[in-house]
């Protein structure tokens, strides 16, 4: 019985995906829950499960094409199983064939790719190979056939669409390729302007000197689309501000404390994990000790229900040039400082690599942002939807403070919590506040065990 | 009214017709003298028609084998009439070609009157005026001669009469050792004069690679070529119908010289009749015509192509801009790369070079690395007793760029079209070798000087 493997849905948001990279060939054996491909969507990449054991008859959605979820991108047959004809066309989901794109054809003025793989009749190419090279604008000239006499093979070009075969579809000069591979440009992506649209030095150089998103703000006036984070992040930013009713509260953080005691701990961390706390590590665990006592700053409103989510996962808001994106920090009240440290830098890494999985964004139950590098007292945040808690970090100043008559200087720091009032009423969000504040300037009491 | 007039029927020019006419334009192409300009009539196919019998004459002597060289000679005025032949032959195929693509050419003094006006003096006195779209300058140029030289066409000559010559001066003194003083020389010593080559510079063929000129100027002065550099005319009389010349050497002593003749190939002016440049307010880059890289001159649809607009002064560089200057035209942007623009010398031997010489690699700062090859080691240059000559290839040692190809020896003008291909096709330097050579060819060299390039040579000894 053939298994049909479908895109999946990859979070609530995600409406399309893009395959980055097939783990298994056309005729591999695969069991059911061997990772078969890797999608990206939404800026993030996640490893997808083959949904049954058999055999990898037919990779229908190749390697950089973005479809829509749910789109058949591969058939599972089982041993000696054959695979219905229809399958070797397109998807078999109307719909999926409709949105598929086809890879760009390589343009070439004055000889069209038509006109020349007829012109190889004489040369040999089986009617599979014939029609999957014209299905993804494979040019035949460009393959050196592996058949009796040379005749192209179906594999051949499977093999071009694939990456594994060296002689690629794409036409280049030497000097291009070379250029282009000292300097990483993806030869496809290159207009080419020589003979044939053969691509030259020029070209590449043209490519790597074109302006890129994030080189020129826009012009005033311009009207740009929106990307698909900005997209995401404005319904998900308009969704939450405009269902879940937020309530604010700030405090003032004495914050020598836990500056004198990260300042006592940096050697012993440089030293024995080679790790650099920083404060935000000391709030992530001092958050996630807090909410541990106040389980409803974990909630989630589902329906008509209050889910109290089972780990507290805490997310770090980090920015980036297309959006914000929100890492979370698995049962950050259960695992030490030393893990946290370990965890929140390679997060942070690999969000400005985009090189994260879904499920690592999507595991937050409460979220972290912070502005105290910026001079920004204080700020209100949006709930990352669909937590219930959000905490705002502004800058840390040096204040002049009366104790006991006297004139002191401390460090001061104001938190920020936004809470959804449908779960949290003001005095908890309060006592959630004060306890956060007492926490942090109790350090090692709060962090004794590490 | 037509579509496109082009001024000159030259290399550019008539070129620049077919491919008007080709791409639906009607042309109008208006000529003083005859169809093929300067390169078919005065220049390029006259001078290989010389060099071509006189190096058969050259081979004949020299010949170890044959009987009764020693009393081979040229009929002087059967050598003449076949180069005329030639060029008829020529000639009357381009006026044919014309006809065919249906290109109106009118005989006669083209004149640009304004942007769009163009007036055509014809033979007879008539006077006609056309109206056209777009008029293409591609008049030229002719040699120029310094200001204290008289030109008598006996004693004193240009190439104008050089080509077409009724005796044989015994001592010849060329001015000039540039591409043109070098060819002359190599025609008139073969033939039996003595030759002697005054340069203003500090050395012949000044645009080559170092080690080219250098072994240019040995071969010259082992075949009896006195070549004297730095040297300043000062005055040139006649006396006794002989020619006595004055000029300043290079320590600034004057010294005296006597001659038969003298060819004056000084380089070439544009030639700008029919182009009042002061009143149409045409820009200049004297003595050019300015153009940018699309060939258009500051006068709205005005294009300048070839000799007139300086550069190098090359029928095939003048062709190529004729197609750029159509698809400018034709609005589809096309540059010509002057490094891919191939240099050719018919001297005492070939010359022919494209892309950077090694010095100038190096000065714009290019890691260069050089892989030569002889023509000594390789079989069918000794198969044809011509062993004088090498092959020098000049890459970028990290991208395997090739910046430039050098050759000098038998042949070299036709080999260096694999290099020009080569480096059009962006190739690399080892590209030369991958390709198989057909075996016995003077091509191997080239394949060869790639292999040293990367440190492989095959046919010479181990270092």
């Amino acid at each position: 019985m053939a298994t049909e493997v479908v895109l999946p849905a990859l979070g609530l948001t995600v409406e399309k995906g893009k395959i980055l990279e097939w783990y298994k060939k056309e005729g591999d054996p695969v069991q059911k829950g061997e990772l078969i491909f890797l999608v990206e969507a939404d800026k993030v990449t996640t490893d997808v499960e083959s949904p049954s054991s058999g055999i990898l008859s037919k990779i229908l959605i190749p390697v950089g094409v973005e479809v829509p979820i749910l789109t058949v991108v591969a058939i599972i047959t089982g041993p000696g199983e054959k695979l219905a004809a229809k399958s070797l066309t397109k998807g078999p989901q109307p719909s999926a064939a409709k949105t598929y794109e086809k890879p760009p054809t390589p343009v070439s003025p004055g000889g069209g790719l038509e006109g020349r793989a007829t012109s190889l009749s004489d040369r040999g190419v089986v009617p599979a190979a014939r029609r999957k090279a014209k299905e993804y604008g494979v040019d035949l000239s460009q393959i050196l056939g592996t058949g009796p006499n040379g005749v192209i093979l179906l594999k051949d070009v499977e093999g071009v669409l694939a990456g594994e075969s060296k002689i690629s579809a794409v036409k280049a000069s030497t000097l291009a390729r070379k250029l282009a591979e000292k300097e990483g440009v993806p030869l496809k992506e290159v207009q080419g302007t020589g003979i044939r649209g053969r691509i030259m030095q020029a070209d590449v150089k043209a490519y790597l000197e074109r302006p890129t998103a994030t080189a020129a703000e826009p012009p005033l006036g311009s009207t740009i689309p929106m990307s698909t984070i900005r997209r995401i992040i404005a319904r998900r930013m308009s969704e939450s501000a405009f269902s879940a009713p937020h309530i604010y509260f700030f405090s003032e953080v004495w914050l020598d404390p836990l500056l004198q005691f990260r300042e006592e701990l940096l050697p012993v961390f440089e030293k024995h994990f080679n790790l650099r706390p920083s404060i935000n590590d000391f709030l992530i665990k001092a958050v996630a000790l807090n909410i541990a006592d106040f389980p409803m700053l974990n909630a989630q409103l589902k329906g008509e229900q209050i889910h109290i989510m089972p780990e507290i996962n805490i997310g770090l808001a980090v920015a980036m040039p297309e959006g914000l994106i929100v890492p979370a920090i698995p049962r950050a009240d259960r695992v030490g400082l030393v893990e946290i440290v370990r965890q929140r830098s390679d997060l942070v890494g690999r969000a400005r690599e985009g090189k994260l999985t879904l499920q690592e964004i999507e595991r937050g139950t409460f979220t972290i942002s912070s502005l105290a590098h910026y001079d920004i007292t204080h700020f209100t945040a949006i709930l990352n939807p669909p937590q219930s808690g959000i905490l705002s970090v502004g800058k840390t100043d040096e204040k002049l403070v009366l104790v006991e008559g006297q004139v002191r200087v401390k460090c001061i720091t104001r938190l920020g919590l936004s809470v959804d009032h449908r779960i949290v009423d003001g005095t908890m969000a309060a006592d959630f506040l004060q306890h956060l504040k007492w926490k942090l300037e109790h350090p090692a009491f709060t962090f004794m065990s590490l | 009214m037509d579509d496109l007039c082009i001024i000159g029927a030259g290399s550019g020019g008539y070129v620049a017709a077919i491919r008007g006419a080709q791409y639906g334009l009607r042309v109008l192409l208006i000529e003083k003298d005859q169809l093929g300009g300067t390169c078919l009539n005065r220049g390029c196919i006259p001078t290989k028609c010389f060099i071509h019998d006189v190096k058969i004459l050259t081979a004949a002597k020299r010949s170890p084998v044959m009987k009764g060289a020693d009393r081979v000679s040229i009929d002087i005025d059967k050598m003449v009439s076949r180069k005329r032949q030639v060029v008829k032959t020529m000639v009357d195929g381009l006026a044919m070609i014309m006809k065919g693509h249906g290109v109106r050419v009118v005989q006669g003094q083209g004149e640009l009157l304004a942007p769009g006006q163009v007036r055509v003096h014809t033979m007879d006195g008539r006077r006609s005026e056309e109206s056209v779209k777009y008029v293409v300058l591609a008049t030229g140029a002719k040699p120029g001669t310094p200001p204290f030289l008289s030109v008598d066409g006996h004693f004193v000559q240009t190439t104008d009469e050089a080509l077409d010559p009724k005796d044989l001066p015994a001592k010849l003194l060329i001015i000039g050792g540039g591409v043109i003083g070098l060819e002359m020389t190599a025609i008139y010593r073969l033939l039996g004069s003595e030759v002697t080559i005054l340069e203003l510079l500090p050395d012949i063929i000044i645009n080559e690679d170092a080690e080219i000129r250098k072994a240019m100027r040995m071969l010259m002065e082992q075949q009896g070529v006195k070549i004297h550099l730095e040297a300043k005319v000062k005055e040139v009389k006649i006396r006794e119908e002989k020619v006595e010349i004055d000029y300043e050497n290079q320590k600034g002593q004057v010294e005296k010289l006597q001659a038969d003749r003298v060819l004056v190939a000084t380089g070439r002016i544009p030639v700008l009749e029919g182009i009042d440049v002061q009143n149409l307010g045409l820009g200049m880059n004297e003595p050019f015509i300015k153009v940018n890289g699309k060939f258009e001159t500051n006068l709205p649809g005005v294009y300048a192509i070839g000799d007139v607009v300086g550069g190098m002064m090359l029928a095939h560089k003048a062709s190529a801009e004729a197609e750029a200057v159509l698809a400018n035209i034709l609005g589809q942007p096309k540059r010509i790369k002057p490094e891919l623009i191939p240099r050719c010398i018919w001297g005492l031997a070939e010359v022919a070079s494209v892309g950077l010489t090694e010095e100038e690699a190096k000065a714009k700062g290019r890691h260069v690395r050089v892989g030569k090859f002889p023509y000594m080691s390789n079989g069918a240059a000794q198969a044809m007793d011509d062993i004088n000559g090498f092959v020098k290839i000049v890459g970028d040692s990290e991208s395997g760029e090739i910046l430039g190809v050098h050759m000098i020896g038998q042949h070299a003008t036709d080999l260096i079209s694999e290099a020009v291909t080569l480096m059009t096709l962006e190739a690399t330097v080892e590209d030369f070798a991958e390709g198989i050579k057909p075996h016995p060819t003077l091509s191997e060299t080239l394949m060869e000087a790639a292999l040293d390039w990367s440190g492989i040579l095959v046919h010479k000894l181990k270092q």
